[in-house]
Order: structure tokens, then sequence, then C-alpha cells
């Protein structure tokens, strides 16, 4: 045993003031010998539940605590109060958020579970009293809160040690007999440092007689923000970062030293009081927190007097079951029995009831909502209303969503109309209390970009050095930064491969993971029975909403509940699609989507031929594809094509055998007849989890509960005699039941290839009721779903530009924006046959213009430009937005006789905002207009004067939008000339034949595969379709920069045209595609970025990416076979 | 002789006035040193003079220094004349680790305060170059 226990430590949830996982920590006290170590991040318990977790299994006796910021207590009134020469110097701003610089430092320990509620509700407390205050504890509110606590000094940055520092040893007494009064006698210690600073000695020596005289004992801590010496640069880098500030910091650390010292070097450290470290040991042995995890902690439920909330579950599932089930089948009965009495003994009621009661009120409200999820797999849940798929009908198995072997809590996750989830959030605070109710937290880590970003910062890049090392690395974990910059070819010609950045990298690659902040959590609520800041602290969060600090493991780990209230834009869009619809044709005649029966042929016509831009979980480039080579039929095929297009089933590569199995291309083999019944459905392919469960049922006799435990035990990182035992033990149960050992081995063979891959058949199901309503809809009401569709925007698959492209394919008019026709939405007209684009996502466009425009109009339309500003008071980038993309075109009259042209109204709208403003002011009628000479139309065919190509520069800038055309529409000549092949036409080539095809790039996916290769599914669109492209590593590595930097490309490579492997294009050469119209004007792709503090102004912002057609121009100046790396290099602009 | 003429030429053994309370080194030590470590002393050499940083003497000259491994510290070193000093005593360590980040200013040294006959020295053990440096000659 160790002599010593660290009880001041700082893991990396001090967020950016300490360095290395809780984990990491236990695991080098672990191998000290240390019996205990404390963590006491600053003002929060955020590491606390996974420190307590991990150190339990590790065997070292977890110490919780937190490092808090205390007012200053050892004068009276406030610091500002004392002259200049008394004052002491308060901590640096890092990791203490609003706090930083604003009291001193304390360390507290819960000694039990009553220190560490006291601790939750003082932290809660403190962070959530008032918005702008930053959070410094009181000492009245620690005197109130002591109990159950242990108190040391602090750092040096406590308010003793900086006054022993200071030379103020008065005040450092004072400061230690008040705090020494808040503590019960004997739990308050002054706190010794040894940071192996020449003012060391003389600090400790001065605590430790100012100990004395009080009467106090002392201790030895070493401030750990570290664990291993060599991490004190990350721990610079951080606090450098977090501080807003360059290397050295903030606190200018003068050595190396917080690091997990082991026990003899802390006590030659302090053999001068040796004490102090025993000090260590005494006060591990007090702490004795037991957070009692693995109990379940439900919010109360409301349940009548005389019932009990099993009582009240069970008629409420019944009643569901005659609404459900018509006629009630004695399958059903069984099933509801079975679920309410495992239910009833796991002791979940109150859970059910309290997913319900929100359920039930968003329903009540009309608010769209759907269960997913494994809880999918219940009756319980269906039959109560929370989930849409039918259990019985879909083969869905309740075992899997509730183990009666395993006790877990049980995890219903619901999604809401996303438009009025915020309803259901103000109920729930309403029904709970607000005490009873916070969001969970996510905590928010370091990536290869915000590694970077951080690493340049604290070395002091510049903002643009810091925008130009951060650009064009791929989302992937910095520890492969290197890697990364080494091999893709995005990053060739990347600045961080410079030598000269090699400290950046290593830097930024050590920093992996690190967490930044605290971020909350899109749905996850947490309700409980007791006050929720007994169980743990409470923060703000920078949406302005209270959120816990623990994440949703830590929640879990605590058996309290945990709901995610989810928001599904999908939702809204069904709505908006019915709302409009009924609006059109009548309220009876378009039924509730969700309530239709799923056997419509043309639904699945629609499907089956990849027309699924919009719809549900189906319009991926992959599922389209997918769809295509499936041929659905039925409801079932939809579940089984979402579940196969996932990266389980992908990486296992399930989609062939199960495409040539329903073709018939190959026999259906299994090595069992009983597994042949099972998998029947997916052709002897084990795609679901539930399958899993059932196969070890039908083959060796296992209880669905042991099947399940069983699947759990596959999936999980087992070693190899572990999964040797399991074998044996499938086995044996098989062999018991007359199977031969052979076929047992190859049933649990294949079991254990596909167990890990396969996805949850509810969860696919609860999606496919959504698939089906978006499909019906689409197929149905094309205009109205469209224009729900981007009303909703951004969701999906697609851009918005795609969407509108898709309509256009369908025969339906694309009506461009009109200031005296647009309301803020797209709208439907024509009884279905035309769009018109809504103003609502035009760029600089203000919802005060769109209020009062909509009311001018009521009034009358507008008659010009000059009526138009005058009545609205435009704001002048928002009028010239308006004016770009032709909303006002064709309104007023010039002395030409004709309507103005856009650019006459751009020169003439400064010149008319002016006369307007001082009409307006000073009350001058005299109009003087003086414009800047504009030129004259460029395209007289026109009523806006512009060229196609000038106008759809400006749709694509303002609204993101191509109403004039689809882009490569005004290159068609050229792109023929070129011998292009265009969309619709590729399904009529040759498989196996060499095409080149052009198409602006709508997605580039790089998934993982389970040969580790790289390979990108670029999804590109012509104006006759969408063309899915493979790249394989080969051809990414030499055209990923191709891909990444640009928009538009021409594609040369091999079609592959099957029913196998569907329609996809294996490229072999890419190259940018710079778009011009006739006139060999060039089309800029580019969205406008609204303005804002991190808008145009700043260099880089907003800007993923450089435009194609500068780049392509320089490659385009070259000689052929000259495109050196300078031409790959795009040209260097500076926003405005 | 200048200033504090008086004071430098003040003989303290005259007749009828014993200071020498404790005779011999082994007890005259601990006394030096607990004198050395205490807080309420404020070195000259510690103190920050107006226009140039510290008001002692600092140099720093390579030195031979020999390691007592079970102490962890000095036992003895020798200046450039080859004169052996012993290390009577080890008054103070710290560590320094400055501007790790660029290699030309980088500082990484373990510091050692150590008293000897001739006085009170700063030695540092530099962990960059792997050699020993007098840092000063304090007092």
């Amino acid at each position: 045993m160790a002599g010593f226990v660290h009880l001041h430590v700082h893991s990396h949830f001090s967020f950016m003031d300490g360095v290395g996982a809780p984990d990491a920590l236990l695991a080098s006290a672990a191998a000290l010998g240390m019996d205990a170590l404390a963590l006491t991040d600053h003002q929060g318990l955020y590491g606390a539940v996974r420190f307590y977790r991990a150190a339990h299994e590790m065997g070292v006796k977890p110490i919780v605590g937190v490092e808090i910021v205390l007012e200053p207590v050892g004068i009276e009134g406030e610091e500002c109060d004392l002259p200049p020469d008394a004052r002491l110097p308060l901590s640096a701003p890092v990791g203490f958020g609003r706090a930083a610089g604003a009291g001193f430092h304390l360390t507290l320990l819960a000694r039990d579970i009553a220190g560490y509620r006291n601790l939750c509700r003082l932290l809660s407390r403190t962070h959530v009293r008032t918005g702008d205050e930053p959070s410094v504890v009181t000492l009245a509110e620690l005197e109130r809160c002591s109990e159950g606590l242990i108190g040391l000094s602090g750092c040096s940055r406590g308010e003793a040690g900086a006054a022993v520092l200071a030379g103020l040893g008065t005040r450092a007494e004072r400061a230690l007999r008040r705090l020494a009064r808040a503590f019960a006698p004997g739990d308050f210690y002054v706190e010794l440092m040894h940071l192996m600073t020449p003012d060391a000695p003389r600090y400790i020596a001065g605590l430790t007689a100012l100990a004395e005289r009080c009467g106090l004992p002392v201790v030895a801590t070493n401030n750990v923000h570290y664990a291993k010496r060599r991490d004190f640069r990350l721990h610079d880098v951080l606090a450098s970062a977090g501080a807003r500030t360059t290397l050295p910091g903030p606190y200018d650390r003068p050595n190396a030293e917080l690091w997990l010292k082991p026990a003899g070097e802390m006590r030659r450290l302090f053999a001068d009081v040796p004490k102090a470290c025993d000090a260590t040991l005494e006060i591990a042995s007090r702490c004795t927190l037991d957070l009692g995890l693995g109990s379940f902690h439900f919010p109360a439920a409301d349940v009548p007097a005389g019932e009990t909330a099993y009582s009240v579950l069970s008629k409420a599932a019944w009643r569901g079951l005659e609404q459900r089930y018509r006629p009630v089948t004695p399958e059903a009965v069984r099933r509801l029995q079975h679920e309410l009495s495992v239910i009833c003994d796991l002791g979940f009621p109150e859970y059910f009831l309290t997913v319900k009661d929100i359920v039930d009120f968003a329903k009540s409200r009309g608010i769209r909502c759907s269960g997913r999820g494994s809880a999918g797999d219940s009756i319980v849940t269906y039959v109560l209303g929370i989930t849409d798929a039918d259990p019985i009908a879909h083969d869905l198995l309740f075992e899997r969503f509730l183990n009666p072997e395993r006790r877990q809590m049980p995890d219903i996750d619901v999604d809401f109309d996303s438009r009025r989830r915020d309803e259901v959030i103000s109920y729930i605070y309403d029904r709970f209390g607000h005490d009873h109710v916070a969001m969970v937290a996510t905590v928010n880590t370091m990536t290869a970009r915000s590694a970077v970003r951080t690493a340049a910062r604290a070395l002091g890049h510049t903002p643009d050095e810091v925008n130009a090392f951060s650009r064009y690395l791929p989302w992937v974990s910095s520890h492969r930064l290197a890697e990364v910059l080494a091999t893709y070819p995005e990053c060739r010609d990347h600045p961080l491969r410079e030598a000269g950045h090699a400290l950046l990298v290593e830097l930024a690659s050590e920093l992996d993971h690190t967490p930044m902040h605290l971020g909350t959590h899109l749905g996850g609520f947490i309700v409980t029975r007791e006050p929720i800041e007994s169980w743990m602290p409470l923060q703000w969060a920078a949406k302005g909403v209270v959120v816990s600090q623990y994440d949703k493991d830590d929640i879990e780990a605590l058996g309290l509940v945990k709901m995610d209230i989810l928001g599904l834009r999908m939702h809204s869009a069904i709505s908006d699609t019915v709302r409009l619809a009924r609006e059109r044709v009548g309220e009876d005649a378009v039924p509730e989507p969700f309530d239709l029966p799923h056997d419509d042929r043309r639904v699945y016509q629609t499907i089956a031929a990849a027309d699924t831009v919009g719809m549900f979980q189906l319009e991926s480039s992959g599922q389209r594809n997918l769809a295509m080579r499936l041929q659905e039929r039925d409801f079932e095929d939809i579940i089984a094509a979402i579940s196969l297009f996932r990266p389980g089933p992908l990486e296992a590569e399930m989609i062939t055998p199960f495409i040539r199995r329903r073709h018939g291309l190959e026999p259906v083999v299994v090595p069992h007849p009983a597994m042949g019944e099972v998998l029947r459905g997916s052709y002897g392919v084990i795609v679901y989890q539930e399958q899993v469960l059932q196969v070890a049922k039908a083959v060796a006799g296992f209880t669905l509960a042991e099947a399940d435990s069983l699947r759990r035990a596959m999936t999980k990182g087992r070693s190899r005699e572990a999964m040797e035992a399991i074998k044996t033990h499938f086995v044996e149960r098989a062999c018991g039941l007359g199977v031969e050992r052979a076929v047992a081995e190859e049933v649990f063979r294949q079991l254990e290839g596909f167990a890990a891959y396969g996805f949850c058949k509810a969860h696919a199901a609860c999606f496919a009721v959504v698939s089906y309503a978006s499909a019906w809809l689409k197929t149905y009401y094309p205009a109205e779903f469209a224009a729900a569709i981007l009303n909703n925007e951004p969701m999906g698959f697609y851009s918005p530009r795609l969407v509108l492209d898709d309509v256009r394919r369908h025969g339906i008019s694309v009506l461009p924006p009109h200031i005296n026709v647009s309301s803020a939405e797209f709208t439907v007209e024509q009884d279905g046959g035309a769009v018109r684009v809504g103003l609502g996502s035009l760029l600089h466009m203000t919802s005060r213009l769109l209020d009062v425009m909509q009311a001018e109009r009521d009034v009358r339309p507008f008659a010009d430009l000059a009526d138009f500003l005058k009545r609205t008071r435009a704001e002048g980038p928002a009028a010239r937005s308006l004016i770009r993309v032709g909303a006002l075109d064709g309104l007023g009259v010039t002395d030409a006789g004709r309507p103005p042209t856009r650019d006459e109204m751009l020169a003439l709208l400064p010149e008319l905002k002016a006369v307007i403003a001082r009409q307006g002011v000073a009350g001058d009628d005299t109009l003087l207009l003086a414009p800047a000479r504009a030129r004259g139309p460029v395209d007289t065919g026109h009523v806006s004067g512009w060229t196609p190509a000038m106008r759809l520069s400006a749709e694509l800038e303002c609204l993101g939008l191509a109403i004039t055309a689809h882009p490569l529409a005004l290159a068609r000549a050229d792109l023929e000339r070129r011998g292009v092949t265009w969309a619709r036409d590729l399904s009529a080539c040759e498989d196996r034949s060499r095409v080149r095809v052009c198409g602006v790039r709508e997605r580039a996916q790089t998934p993982r595969t389970r040969s580790g290769k790289r390979t990108c599914f670029l999804t590109m669109e012509d104006p006759t379709g969408l063309i899915d492209v493979v790249v394989f590593e080969d051809a990414l590595d030499r055209f990923g920069d191709v891909i990444v930097k640009h928009r538009a490309y021409l594609v040369e490579g091999v079609l592959q045209n099957n029913c196998q492997r569907g329609i996809a294009l294996i490229a072999d050469r890419i190259e940018p595609y710079v778009v011009r119209d006739e006139g060999r004007q060039p089309v800029r792709l580019r969205r406008g970025v609204g303005a804002g503090p991190l808008g145009p102004t700043r260099p880089g912002a907003g800007a993923p990416e450089e435009e194609s057609w500068e780049a392509a121009e320089a490659r385009e100046a070259l000689p052929a076979g000259e495109a050196g790396p300078t031409a790959r290099r795009p040209a260097r602009r500076t926003r405005q | 002789m200048g200033r504090n003429r008086a004071i430098k030429t003040f003989d303290p053994r005259r007749p009828g006035l014993t200071l020498d309370l404790l005779t011999e080194t082994d007890a005259r030590l601990p006394v030096i040193v607990e004198l050395l470590r205490s807080p309420w002393i404020m070195r000259a050499s510690e103190m920050v003079a107006p226009a140039s940083g510290l008001a002692g003497k600092r140099r720093e000259r390579e030195v031979e220094v020999v390691w007592d491994a079970r102490r962890g510290a000095p036992r003895s070193f020798a200046l450039d004349d080859g004169h052996p000093y012993v290390v009577d005593a080890v008054v103070q360590t710290w560590a320094v680790e400055r501007a790790w980040w660029d290699p030309r200013r980088r500082l990484s040294r373990r510091c050692f305060r150590v008293l000897t006959r001739g006085g009170l020295y700063d030695l540092a053990y530099d962990r960059i170059a792997d050699r020993w440096l007098l840092t000063g000659i304090v007092d």
C-alpha cells in the first residue's frame, strides 16, 4: 500500500485546465499502488460518475470532490474595497467559466452520500442562481451545505495560500478560521502544496505555522492536472486556448510538476511535515461515498387513490388492445399478459405511465409523434399508442426490448413534430415541476479540426492561419491527424504538412477527445421524483436551458429516468403536406397518412423506381440504389431496406446475398431447417437482431430472454476464451435437442458472424411507418409534399436545390419568388401543378420585412421598387437580394417604356433609400434622384435584362436554389459536345460500358468499409436526374482533392448496371467542370453567407470550400498535361 | 574601505563578547540550514532591484557534480580551478520548465540551492543539454 493519496486532482473535465480522462488518472494511481484517488474538477462533477464506476472496476477507492470558487472570507466587504497593495491576485480565467477571477479556490470532498447530495445542491444553486452572475459560492451557502463535506483550503489561489504568498498573514489566518467554522469540527484541513518552486518552502512553512496557530490539521496535495509529467505541454496548450491567449498561458507556470507523483516522491517533498501526508490516508479512510448504482428511481406517476401504477398501466393497456386489434386475437391477449407481468416484475410500470402521459398530451394537442427504437418490440407500447408498428404482424420480440434476465432501464425514444416540440417540453416542466426536470448534457470533445485550432491558437498563429490549418481536414479523430495528412488526397497541399508545423500536429494529435465544453443533448430529459439538484449538479447551457452536468450514460448509471423528446422534421413535413393537400382538395379527401393500410401498389412502384427524394429514410443514394435492386413490393420490404442500408449490415455485406437470393440468383442455404423457417422472410440472411433470438430459440432451445443475453454477449468485444465458452454452451444445448454437432457449430458461426451487425427490426418497423406515410404523400400530393419538405429545411439527405429540381422533373412548375405573390414559405399554386418559391430563406431577409410585406400586400399590391421601399422600409441588403432573385421583375415602367432591369433597380436602390429616409425624417418631399448610370439590358429577351447565367448565379447565391434552370442545363451544348451521357440515359447503357457524365455534387460520403479501404460514394445531379458514382481508393488518391474543393465535375468510368448492383459509375477520372452558358459566362454555384458577427466580414467564415471555377480556370489556362500543383491550389481570395 | 567601514572592521571576537554558541560544525549546520530555510528571512539575492531584475549576482557556468543517488542530490561539485566543494546541506530544490515550444529559448532544469563551506550556491541540472551548471553564488 502506498503511503499517500492524491486528494486534489483535475481530469480533462476541468475543461481546458486538465489533461487526461478520469480512468487514465485512475490507471496511473493503481499502477503507483495507491488505494484511493480523488477527483476535484473545477466547478462541477462532470466526470464524477464515470470516475466512480471506473475506480470500482480498477479496485481503487473513489473520492468525489470539486474545486469551487468561493467569495473572499478573510476580509470584510469586497476585494475591490481594499487599498491596491492589500488586494490579492485573483485566479486566472481558466476552467471556471464566469467565476474566473471572482473569488478564491477551495477544495471540497464528499465524505458520504449526504456530502455528495450537498455538493450537488451547492453547485446547482451556485450555477443556476441567476443568469449573469458568476458562479461564486458564498460562505453562507457553503455553511448551509457543508454537512458530509471535507474542506481543504485550496491551492495557492485559495485565499489563505494567496495571502501567505502576499505576506498577508492576518488575512490568511482570518480566512482559515472562518472557513473552519463552516465545516464540522475536524472536517477542514489546511492544504499544503510543494510545487517545486523557489516559493514553496516559504509557502508551506507559512501555512503550517498558521494551521498550528488555528489548531487545524494540514494535508499535502499536488494540484494534479495531468497523470504523467510529459503531459504538461498539453496542459499549457489547453490553459492558453481556454483563456484565449497564447503560450505560456494565463498561469505562466514555472515548471511541470502538477503530475500524479508517486507516494515516495510526495513523502520526500513533505519530509519536514510527515503528518500532512498521513492526513491524506486518514481523509481517504473517512470518505465512504456509495452512490448506490444499480437501483432505479422513477418519477412519480399520476395514480388515483386505491390504484397502483401497475393497475393503472394494465387498464390502459387492455383498453388500447381493443382499439388496436379488431378483433382482439388470443395471441395478442397472451402477449400483452406476458409483457405486463414482466413489466410489473421488473418494477417499470411508472416509467411506462410517464411516457404515456407525455405522448397522450402530444396527441391531445394534435402534435404528431411516434416511438422508435427497440420500444417497438413491445405490444404494451403499441397498445398505449407510443409506437405504431404492430409487433405481432412484424415478428417483433419483446425480449429484445426488455430482457427479464437483465434488469436494465428501458429506453423509449419518441419523435415529435419538431416545430411543436417546445409545447411538449413545456408540458413536461409543468407536469413534473421545474425542480424535477433538466436536460441531459453532452460533452463536446475535440476532433482533428478543433484540436488543430486549439493547438494553433495556443502557439500564437493568426486567425487566418488557424482557419487555413483546419480547413479541408476531414472529420476524423485527431490521433489520426498525421496519418490523414500523409495519406488523404484532399490534404495533399495542406499547410500542416510543412515541416515547421510538426509540433502543432503532435500536440493536436495528443488532444484527441479532450472535452471542450458541455453541450445540450438534442432531446434528452431527466425526470426525477426528488428535486433533481439532490441527484446531480445543474447549470445553464449556452442554449439558455438548465442542463445536468452528467451525460446520458451517467444518468443511466445512476438509475434515473431519461427520456428522449426528439424533434423530427419529417413529422412537421407530413403535417404540412396534409394541411396543404386538405386546403386544396378538401378536409375529408385526404386521410390521416399514419392510419393508412400499407398496401398501395402505386406507393411501392414509386419507391421501386427510386423516385424517393424527400421520403423518410428511403431517399439517400444508397437507398435509391437498393430500391432499384430490391424492387419493394410490400411493407416488409421497406423494413428490410431500412435495415439493410445501415453501417452494420453494410459492413457485413448482407445486401448482396439478400438481393441475389431474393431474385433467385443463388439458392437459400441454411444449416438447419428450423433456421430456414425463422429466416424465411430474409432469404436465410440474418438481418435483424430479433432473428438472432429466434434462431437461438429454434435451434438450441433457448428461451427468448436467454437468447437475448446470448446476443448481447456475442456483440460485445469478448475474449477468445469467453466466446469459446459461449459457443460450447450453445452447441451443447443444441446437441441436447438432437441437432448434429457440426450443424450446431455452423449455426453458431453464422450467429457469431452476424449478431454484431444485425439491425433492430423494431426500430426499422417504427421508421417504416413514417417512411410509408411520406411515400404515400409524395405519390399522391407531390407538389404539397415538396413544398412541405422545402419549408422544413434543413432536413433529409438532399439540399433544397435538389428537392426543387426533383419537383421540376415531376412536371411541376417552379414559379419564381415575387413580392406580390410569394409568402415566407413555399406555396402550391395551379391546383397542385406549381410550387411558388418562398422568401423565408432569402439571403439577408428579415422576419420584420416578411411581416410588413404581407400586411402591405393585403392593402394593395406593390407597384414598383419605390412603392415597395416606401411602404416596407426594407433594409438595403434584403432589398438587394429581392431585386437580384427577380422578386421585383416586371414592376414599374422606365423612360424607355419598359420595366426596369435588375441592374437599373440595383443602381436606383441607394438613391431611393436615401430619398425615402429624408422624407421620413425631415418632411422633405423633394424627389432628387441621381442614380449611378446602370448598364443596359444584357439580355433583351428577358424582363430582368440578365442572362440566364447571371440569373442563376443570383438565385444560387441568394436562395440556394436553381429556379431558372438546372445549372448544367445552361451548358447542355458544351456537355453534349464533350460526349456526356445524361443521368436518365444511364439505365439504357450496357453493364461495364465506359461512360462520361457530368454533374453538380450533392453529397460525398466515405463510410467505413469492411476492408478498411477508403471508398467515396458521390451523389451528383444533372438536369435529368441523380447519378451515383463510386470512387475507389486508387481513384480517390488521385482525385480526392478535386471532389472536396470543387462543386461540378466531369467523371469518366465504367458503368455498373445490373440487378445485383444497381446503376452506379465506377470512377477512374474526375476533373472539375466550370459551368458556363452559351455566352461563356460562368455560373457561380456558391450559396451566399448571411451577415452576422462571424459573417462575410471575416475571411473564410462560412465558406467551407473554394469556388470551383477559379481553380478550374487556372487549370484550363495551362497547356495540356501541365496541371501541376500550382493549378491544384485554389487562388486565395478575400471575401468582403 | 568605503561605506559601512565600522561594520566591516568590526571584530566579533574581541574580549568579553562570546559569540561561538555552537563550536562544532555538526552542531552549527542545522542552525544555519534552518535559518536559510526560514520563510521570514528575505535574502538579498531574491530581492528585486528596481532596474535589472534580481539584486544578487547571477553567473552561469558548467561545473562537475558528483551525484548522491541515495539522497537524490549533489554530493559535491568542482569549479574550473578544480577546487572541490562538498555539499554540507541542500537548502532548497526547485524545477524550471520554460518555453518548451521554442527550441531556441527552451529551459528545462532541476535546481538545487546548496550550502558548502564556501557559501550558498545554486546548481542546476540542464535536462536538455544533460549537463550541470552553476547558476548563482547567491549570498
